[in-house]
């Protein structure tokens, strides 16, 4: 029971995080057709923005300004270096992106070095929200899910009810009536892609601080934001939101569990030979819980390419 | 380029491969190999990203499974099995092969962004499930093995070695430039331009995309052995995600739309990393750069640019141009010191050894030595150095572009015909 339930809470946290990356990837490509690869490195240059600025300006000064600076970024981006090889077609564009990673990582290491950064949540910051089972639960994980259901909220508010929203969806339906409407949609599409952006540069700022803070952040997260648009289907947000606490509860429990095929197997009474034969059959779960999400992966592309609540191909 | 100069230039660079390694040291035999292997393993991916316009992410499983294959033939030679060590590599094309028929059904069943995906879940996969895979990939420490020798060859020296690998190489390269003369090498590039007329012709466009990928992933292999060979050991790490990216970026600097565009940008970054790799430790942070810029602006590589100028050599006007071509050159290198100069600046002041450095200065900011001379932080000379080479370059450049496109106004006809064939390529 304890494990069950400290493991929701956690996978429920770590699943909203996934959300607030992949929130703005999945808009993006909604909306330009970009699979951003540099997504998670606007999340790793949040977190270590945030690192920088908090000696100056304070944590939570950090935090604010961060995602706005990672904003700009990914406006200037999208602006001067992706408009640029439109032209050229969506490969050209997905390879300036998987560049542009390479350099983030690279400059990242260039400022900060190769190893991980004392990037911390206050002292005040650190107290239980409440406790379970006799331990205390971190106030600031709670602040992390909040965070981000604050964000979907927003979002989807700002979306669906403003006219705001109204001009971003219709750009990302028809951006030729759009435009001839008078909307002016190569901002629109700036816009969308410096919020993006800067959402993934919150999520590095809110969660860098729990959540070690290193040169390979965006690589090791990247794969798994990759995942949960994937999973949840490209271009939709409320499938991002359902992916990434799928993917969140799943690593969260997978971690746990020490079953293995082999255990299975003993139901039917195969489980010795199945221990004979080792490899893959006595591989817990426990150690492959990195591998079950691109297996999932992969299983939703060859299967449902939509995902599970995208409607296009 | 006529027929025979590019035979003469081919027996060249082949002479040149086979005379010149036994006067060279074994670190410079060491780099030439490592770019052959390069080369092939860019070669291979370029069948399946330049030729049938198949992006894949996720070309290190197969590398790295025909390492791992060959390693495997490697130990049973050891314990005996009669079979010539320079055959290794077969092991690996096998494998390769065999894993390429497999993934390549499932990732050719989509195309584009999603193709791109699943190759890279393919890739994520083997990368996270090999160390739990004791037997097949030995772990975290991997598996390794020893040449046995064979007809009189030991294969203890670099030397031996990178022959055996030129002559798979060029085995394989000639394979493969086979390969795009058949009428099959044809429906590759058919694929790439328009699948939907490939299908109305009656092919199955599955079924050819699976063997295109399978082939690819069959030389993979062969380059992987090959790395395999040479290092006599292999571990998960293989599979990692910067592997996939090194092959990508290798093929898409030195020109996708080329045949030998790949060998172009493998042997330019494997050469890249092997001297500018003991000088700085940003050495990958410049070829992130070369790669973006390339992107941005030579969208077809290195290798293309340079062949549209060698193609169109008699119609382009070289009196209006040398001038242009000549401000551009001098623009570039200044901007790359620029560039070199303030990276390198940054490394310094943001290193470990900086710090310390301030530490014993009480918090100043003492004098750094950087290309042959030393340099305060605080004075502006500095800053204003590299702040006018970027600014100088970069208006050098600008004025040498607008002076290329004038020229080119005046032959709009070549322009037009040259756009023409990139648009079919693309």
């Amino acid at each position: 029971m304890e494990f069950l339930i400290i493991s929701t809470l956690n996978g429920v946290i770590y699943g909203l995080l996934l959300f607030m990356v992949s929130a703005g990837l999945t808009l993006i490509f909604g909306m330009m057709g970009i699979l951003n690869f540099a997504h998670a490195s606007f999340y790793m240059l949040g977190a270590y923005l945030a690192y920088a600025l908090s000696p100056i300006i304070g944590f939570w000064g950090g935090i604010l300004v961060a995602p706005l600076l990672v904003g700009l970024f990914g406006m200037l981006t999208e602006r001067y270096l992706l408009r640029r090889v439109h032209a050229h077609g969506h490969a050209h564009e997905l390879l300036l992106t998987f560049g542009l990673a390479l350099i983030i990582a690279e400059v990242v290491k260039l400022f900060f070095g190769d190893f991980p950064v004392a990037y911390q949540i206050p002292d005040d910051l650190r107290f239980a929200a409440f406790s379970v089972f006799g331990t205390d639960y971190p106030f600031y994980r709670v602040f992390i899910g909040t965070v981000a259901v604050a964000m979907f909220v927003v979002l989807w508010l700002l979306l669906s009810r403003t006219r705001v929203g109204i001009v971003v969806r219709a750009a990302e339906r028809l951006p030729e009536i759009a435009e001839a409407l008078g909307h002016n949609i190569p901002v629109v599409f700036m816009c969308v892609f410096g919020a993006g952006a800067a959402l993934a540069g919150l999520a590095g700022a809110v969660a860098g601080a729990f959540y070690p803070t290193n040169p390979n952040m965006a690589a090791e997260l990247g794969v798994i934001v990759f995942v949960v648009v994937v999973v949840g289907g490209l271009g939709s947000l409320k499938g991002s939101l359902l992916a990434s606490l799928l993917i969140g509860l799943f690593s969260s429990f997978a971690v746990g569990i020490d079953l293995s095929l082999a255990n299975l197997l003993g139901l039917i009474g195969l489980g010795d030979w199945a221990r004979s034969v080792g490899g893959l059959l006595t591989t817990e779960v426990s150690s492959i819980s990195g591998t079950i999400p691109f297996a999932l992966m992969l299983l939703v592309l060859l299967v449902r390419p939509a995902g599970l609540m995208g409607e296009r191909n | 380029m006529s027929v025979k100069a590019k035979l003469i230039l081919g027996t060249a660079v082949l002479l040149g491969l086979i005379i010149m390694p036994p006067f060279l040291d074994a670190g410079w035999q060491n780099a030439l190999n490592t770019m052959l292997i390069a080369s092939l393993f860019a070669l291979s991916f370029n069948l399946l990203a330049g030729q049938a316009g198949l992006l894949s992410f996720g070309h290190a499983a197969y590398f790295g499974i025909g390492a791992f294959a060959a390693l495997h033939l490697m130990q049973a030679i050891e314990d005996g099995l009669p079979i010539a060590t320079p055959l290794l590599p077969l092991a690996g094309a096998l494998a390769g092969l065999i894993a390429g028929v497999c993934a390549g059904w499932f990732a050719t069943m989509r195309s584009g962004v999603y193709f791109a995906l699943v190759t890279l879940a393919i890739a994520e996969l083997f990368h996270s499930f090999a160390p739990h895979l004791k037997n097949l990939f030995g772990g975290e420490s991997g598996i390794s093995g020893m040449r046995m020798p064979w007809a009189g060859f030991n294969f203890g020296t670099v030397l031996e070695v990178y022959y055996l690998t030129l002559a798979w190489v060029i085995v394989c390269t000639a394979l493969l430039w086979a390969y795009t003369r058949t009428p099959f090498g044809r429906l590759t590039l058919a694929l790439r331009d328009n699948e939907q007329r490939v299908l109305f012709m009656g092919y199955d466009a599955h079924i050819a995309k699976t063997v295109i990928f399978a082939v690819s992933a069959m030389f993979s292999g062969v380059a992987g052995a090959l790395q395999a060979m040479s290092n006599e050991t292999a571990n998960y790490a293989l599979f990692a995600s910067h592997v996939s990216a090194q092959v990508v970026l290798y093929t898409y600097v030195g020109g996708a739309t080329l045949f030998f565009g790949p060998v172009f940008g493998a042997v330019a970054f494997t050469l890249f990393a092997f001297l500018v790799s003991d000088l700085t430790r940003s050495w990958l942070f410049y070829q992130g750069l070369i790669f973006v810029l390339v992107m941005l602006y030579a969208p077809n590589g290195i290798g293309g640019a340079i062949a549209y100028h060698v193609r169109h050599w008699r119609e382009l006007n070289w009196s209006r141009l040398a001038q242009p071509y000549g401000i551009a050159l001098i623009g570039g290198m200044l901007v790359t010191a620029g560039v070199v100069f303030v990276t390198e600046t940054v490394s310094i002041l943001f290193g470990l050894e900086y710090e310390n450095l301030r530490g014993n200065a009480e918090g100043g900011f003492p004098e750094f030595a950087l290309l042959g001379g030393t340099w305060s932080p605080t004075s502006p000379i500095t800053w204003a150095l590299p702040a006018s080479l970027l600014i100088g370059g970069i208006w050098l450049i600008r004025k040498a572009i607008k002076q290329i496109n004038d020229t080119q106004d005046d032959n709009r006809e070549l322009d037009d015909s040259v756009t023409d064939k990139e648009g079919v390529q693309a």
